[in-house]
């Protein structure tokens, strides 16, 4: 029993068993099921509304193919959700691990043989249900799995370099070493995530410094060749920058270097047409109220206004007021999910919920901050609005997952309730 | 520290910095819409927002007999954008996959280039990612709607990068057919003709509206109206009747490939109102082909002999002298007249003829000793006539280039009366054929001489807007008197003089003049032998319909020159067929006749079928007709059966009574019209009669029993 069982924070080192009972009728937290469907319905209008250009192009403007689409997308999302969350989450903290060691030969796979969109390598497709999945929404969840697990199992030698903080950093590095090549801003979006749950778990802050150092060299590298091409590119001196040249052209290299110059230098160079259109979109909305629920203009120009940039469009559509409604949904999600932490008394299942929950609204986050350009432009979708694929599958999972450790909360909190009332009546 | 709460506080540390960054994104996006919503929205406005010129229909120039002479047709020029996203993805995997199939369809459709010419472009274009490569111009309507179906064009532009460019293009359907005078419309070029001269009208207005582009390139408009509403072009009716402008440019085609001169024009006007129902023009190319490339009929040149009529006509006027007065003329063909040596063109039959008998023969000598003789003492009177008579003056007709006549100055000086007396006959004076008309017009129409016209109506949307009625320009420009004696001395010239012999057979009664004028253009002189020959007149002579001017300009020394042998045939070839196709049958009384003793029949059909079935029957019959005839109508004739052979021109409509199905079928299926069928049996009528000149593509109903 030792893989599936969790760990009370108070009883560390010792074992307490909180699996084997399922209970029927208990649903998790209703706030989080609450906010599940709000985001659903939400996804359906503006999906609805955003797929018309792409409608146009495919289905001569046919949007209802889309709109059951999506609709399809939100049953199967919440038919996981629903499966995942009757799962005794301690069952979790196995899976966890074949999980993860599933996503690494997949990612290398992916990088090989897998389909190419914009010029990266992402996607692969399955054989039997014939859809494409993101290789790296997969790796993501299972990479936090697995690093709630490794948080709870090593608490104890969480300070020390080689027990806990070696085993905790080698699978972030090995994830976001085979992400990046194909998609960087996942693979630092994936990263930083990490580091952020290694700080929650109490991991050594001189070691995540030391983390953030060694990631910072690509990075630096990377702004480093977009300032240096750059110049090069204005003043015409092509030939002091033949190294940051070429190493523009090997693999991806260009486009990040590209859309970092595009980012840094908007004010010279033409702003990239994304994030015009994106901006038109927030201008175009109002405070209250934007253009109404289907009138956006902009889901024509604005090319993926139904994925990456559908949050331009629901403040279009539905003004400011209607941003900041979505964002604080995701607010009080993470909220109610720091609540389960806060109830929690597992280990493994603390963490499960904080990891799963974080990432999901720092993904929610980054995608905001591209549709406003805080950021350069990165594919990131919003969790649970943007139209449906794999992401919001995986994305359905990891709510499932969460409401699994509230509903076995519930469930415990019921028992000692009863245990309470019993011990009550004895004393009486 | 308890481990609970040493994460607790991260937590919240961390929900912090979350709740953070939501609160600049939210900053970001107020700052975007609040502080640059202006700058962005006028963005929009200016990348997606357009104010579209939106064309108007241009109307269309039908004729008399309601067929379309010039109309709008839309086209398209193909490009193909081998940067399209959807052309090039996957490697161009869809491109490849279509290239063959695609250059197969493009070969058959287009039957320029083979198939390999297309794949060849195509991978060139591909392989240059060409943006705007030209596939093919100027695609007709039908043609666009195949190519959409072709594999890879029909996913749409997105994925095939092919791009139509729609424009209109002005079609004359009947191409040569008075070509010249309903004119081109041409968009870098003058445009001509009464595309030309109703171009106002014809254009209608531009209108403009507010469009958004959207997917696809796709222009929609903003708002439901138009900022300014396009107003589209009026249609205007023609004078122009197809079947006798058919009939006269053929005519003049004939005799001018017959005589390889150099320009012809033929015009035919209706006598009472002064509508043009033809115009034909000719020139001689360069390859010795005609072609409508100059309105010759309104070209003022010396017009020769037939400005003897005004010539009569003015020194009738003065009343000193009538028809039957005598004159001298000499036999040998030139005199010293008055102050200059004349000669005839045509030698005069006798020394002394009647004024009536000099203008049948057309005698310099005796029109110019009139002319001395009436008018020496005061010669502007003479020019006072010409002017009475408009020669002075353009026709009026609504075209626009009509060259100006020029009239010599004329005094008492030695010159002076020269010069009156060259114009007598023609000469130092230029004049266009359509004023020459306009006069002989006036003639026949008893003295009230009409303007010449070509628009009858002006229509929109099939309703009448406005009716252009006859002009009268003089009511009365002649005493009755005069115009009898002119009228007899035109039927003169047909009756006894130089158009003697060419109207011997005809049905109707005609009267006209000849002329045949020397012509000095640019680098040739008048001895070089380039003649003007003309017929002007009208029909029938005693109740006319029609008048119709011919003028042929030979190449220097053409066996053929006089205005007898060039230019009456022409006129008596057009006259023929509208006498029996419009005046004949507006006269005609239909009777009908029985025979009794027993059946008449009317087998018609392929020669060859019926000889053969005779051979078999073993029936003697009578076999008149020509050699070349494909088909044949076999028909009892003095009681015995007859064949004759049934000419098919390819340009006429044959007469198909008495056909089979068969038959029928495959004599219009020749000709390239269609046919609709009822009935079964043999033909016994049919919607387009005979006679009618053929329109390819058109449906004729025919009704077998």
């Amino acid at each position: 029993m030792n893989e599936t069982a969790d760990k009370l924070f108070a009883q560390i080192p010792s074992v307490e068993v909180a699996g084997g009972h399922i209970l029927k009728g208990t649903r998790g937290d209703r706030y989080i099921w609450g906010i599940v469907v709000l985001l659903a319905l939400i996804s359906l209008l503006v999906v609805y509304s955003a797929t018309g250009s792409l409608a146009y192009k495919m289905y001569q403007g046919n949007n209802e193919v889309y709109l059951f689409r999506q609709l399809s997308f939100i049953v199967l999302g919440f038919v996981v959700i629903y499966f995942l969350h009757r799962i005794n989450y301690t069952l979790y903290s196995r899976i966890s691990l074949i999980l993860y060691l599933i996503s690494v030969p997949l990612l290398i796979y992916t990088l090989f043989f897998g389909a190419e969109i914009n010029d990266g390598s992402r996607w692969i497709k399955l054989p039997v249900i014939n859809m494409t999945i993101q290789t790296s929404d997969f790796a993501r969840l299972a990479l936090f799995m697995y690093l709630s697990r490794q948080l709870s199992r090593k608490q104890e030698v969480i300070k020390d370099f080689k027990k806990a903080f070696i085993p905790l950093i080698v699978p972030v590095f090995i994830t976001c070493g085979l992400i990046m090549p194909a998609n960087l801003s996942n693979a630092l979006l994936t990263g930083a995530t990490s580091i952020l749950l290694l700080f929650i778990g109490r991991v050594s802050v001189k070691h995540i410094l030391l983390v953030i150092a060694i990631a910072l060299i690509p990075i630096l590298l990377i702004i480093g060749v977009a300032v240096s091409t750059h110049n090069a590119n204005t003043e015409n001196k092509a030939a002091n920058n033949s190294l940051a040249q070429s190493m523009q052209s090997v693999g991806r290299f260009g486009t990040w270097v590209s859309r970092v110059q595009s980012f840094m230098y908007a004010e010279e160079q033409e702003i990239p047409y994304q994030v015009q259109q994106s901006n038109i979109a927030i201008a175009n909305g109002g405070i209250l109220f934007g253009l109404g629920p289907g009138n956006s203009r902009q889901r024509n120009f604005l090319p993926q206004a139904y994925n990456d940039f559908i949050y331009a469009i629901i403040i279009e559509e539905y003004g400011l007021l209607g941003g900041a409604f979505v964002m604080f949904i995701y607010l009080i999600f993470l909220f109610r999910c720091i609540r389960v932490f806060r109830r929690c008394p597992y280990a493994f299942g603390a963490f499960l919920a904080l990891g799963l929950s974080f990432t999901l609204v720092i993904q929610a986050v980054a995608n905001m901050a591209v549709n406003v350009n805080i950021v350069p432009v990165t594919g990131v979708t919003l969790p649970l609005i943007s139209m449906g694929g794999s992401s919001f599958l995986f994305t359905c999972a990891s709510i499932g997952i969460v409401l699994s450790v509230a509903r076995n909360l519930e469930q415990m909190e019921g028992r000692q309730m009863a245990a309470a009332a019993k011990a009550n009546e004895q004393v009486v | 520290m308890d481990v609970k709460k040493d994460i607790t506080w991260r937590v919240n540390m961390a929900y912090l910095a979350v709740v953070l960054v939501c609160l600049v994104i939210f900053g970001k996006a107020v700052y975007i819409q609040q502080m640059q919503g202006t700058m962005w929205r006028n963005l929009s406005d200016s990348l997606h927002l357009k104010m579209m010129d939106v064309e108007a229909d241009r109307g269309t120039i039908y004729s008399a007999d309601g067929q379309m002479l010039s109309t709008s047709v839309p086209q398209y020029d193909i490009y193909i954008d081998f940067g399209a996203d959807g052309l090039r993805e996957h490697d161009g995997e869809l491109f490849k996959a279509n290239l063959d199939t695609l250059s197969l369809c493009l070969a058959n459709l287009f039957k320029d280039k083979t198939k390999g010419g297309y794949k060849a472009i195509l991978n060139k274009g591909y392989k240059e990612k060409d943006r705007y490569s030209l596939l093919k111009r100027k695609v007709s309507f039908s043609d666009y709607q195949e190519l959409k179906k072709f594999p890879l064009v029909r996913l749409g532009k997105n994925k095939s990068g092919f791009i139509a460019i729609n424009t209109n293009v002005r079609l004359n359907p009947y191409q040569l057919l008075a070509f010249r005078t309903i004119g081109l419309e041409r968009e870098n070029a003058k445009k001509i003709g009464l595309e030309q001269a109703y171009d106002s009208l014809l254009r209608g207005k531009e209108g403009k509206r507010l469009v958004r582009f959207i997917a696809g390139g796709v222009a929609v408009p903003v708002d439901d109206d138009y900022e300014v509403e396009p107003e589209n072009g009026e249609d205007i009716v023609s004078t122009i009747d197809t079947r006798i402008q058919e009939i006269s440019e053929n005519a003049l085609l004939d005799m001018m490939q017959q005589s390889q001169s150099k320009y012809g024009t033929c015009i035919v006007m209706e006598t009472a109102t002064g509508q043009i129902k033809a115009i034909a023009n000719l020139g001689q190319q360069a390859n010795g082909s005609y072609w409508e490339d100059y309105n010759y009929a309104l070209r003022a040149t010396e017009p020769g002999s037939t400005i003897k009529l005004a010539t009569l006509l003015s020194v009738l006027s003065e009343g000193r002298t009538s028809i039957n007065d005598l004159v001298e003329v000499g036999s040998t063909g030139n005199a010293f007249v008055g102050v200059r040596n004349v000669n005839d063109a045509e030698r005069a039959p006798k020394p002394i003829m009647t004024v009536k008998e000099c203008f049948a023969h057309s005698s310099n000598v005796g029109f110019s000793k009139i002319a001395y003789n009436t008018f020496a003492g005061q010669p502007s009177k003479y020019i006072q006539y010409l002017h009475q008579y408009r020669m002075d003056t353009v026709s009026g007709i609504d075209l626009k280039g009509e060259d100006k006549p020029k009239l010599a100055k004329v005094s008492k000086s030695h010159e002076g009366l020269s010069e009156l007396e060259t114009m007598s006959f023609g000469y130092s004076l230029q004049v266009t054929p359509m004023q020459t008309l306009t006069l002989y017009n006036a003639i026949a129409n008893n003295g009230k001489m009409v303007k010449p016209y070509l628009i009858s109506a002006v229509q929109q949307d099939g309703k009448l807007v406005k009716q252009f009625n006859p002009v009268v320009l003089t009511d009365n420009f002649c005493t009755p008197s005069v115009i009898k004696a002119a009228q007899e001395c035109m039927s003169a010239v047909v009756t006894e003089g130089t158009a003697k012999g060419i109207f011997i057979n005809t049905p109707y009664k005609v009267a006209g003049k000849t002329g045949t004028a020397h012509v000095a253009d640019g680098k040739y002189g008048y001895s070089d032998g380039i003649y003007l020959a003309s017929f002007v007149g009208y029909f029938p002579a005693d109740k006319p319909r029609y008048t119709c001017i011919v003028v042929i300009r030979t190449n220097p020394y053409a066996a053929l020159h006089y205005g007898g042998q060039l230019a009456a045939p022409v006129f008596k070839k057009i006259a023929d067929r509208l006498y029996t196709m419009f005046v004949q049958s507006d006269d005609m009384q239909y009777t009908t006749t029985t025979i009794n003793d027993s059946i008449p029949y009317l087998y018609t059909g392929k020669k060859s079928d019926i000889q053969q079935i005779m051979e078999i029957v073993k029936m003697p019959y009578k076999d008149s007709s020509l050699e070349k005839t494909d088909m044949a109508y076999m028909r009892k004739e003095n009681a015995k059966p007859v064949m004759n052979g049934v000419t098919i021109d390819k340009k006429t409509m044959p007469q198909l009574n008495g056909m089979t199905l068969k038959d029928a079928v495959y004599l219009c299926e020749n000709i390239g019209m269609k046919i609709n069928v009822k009935g079964k049996g043999k033909v016994i009528s049919q919607s387009y009669l005979p006679g009618q000149p053929i329109i390819k593509g058109l449906t004729v109903n025919i009704e077998l029993n």
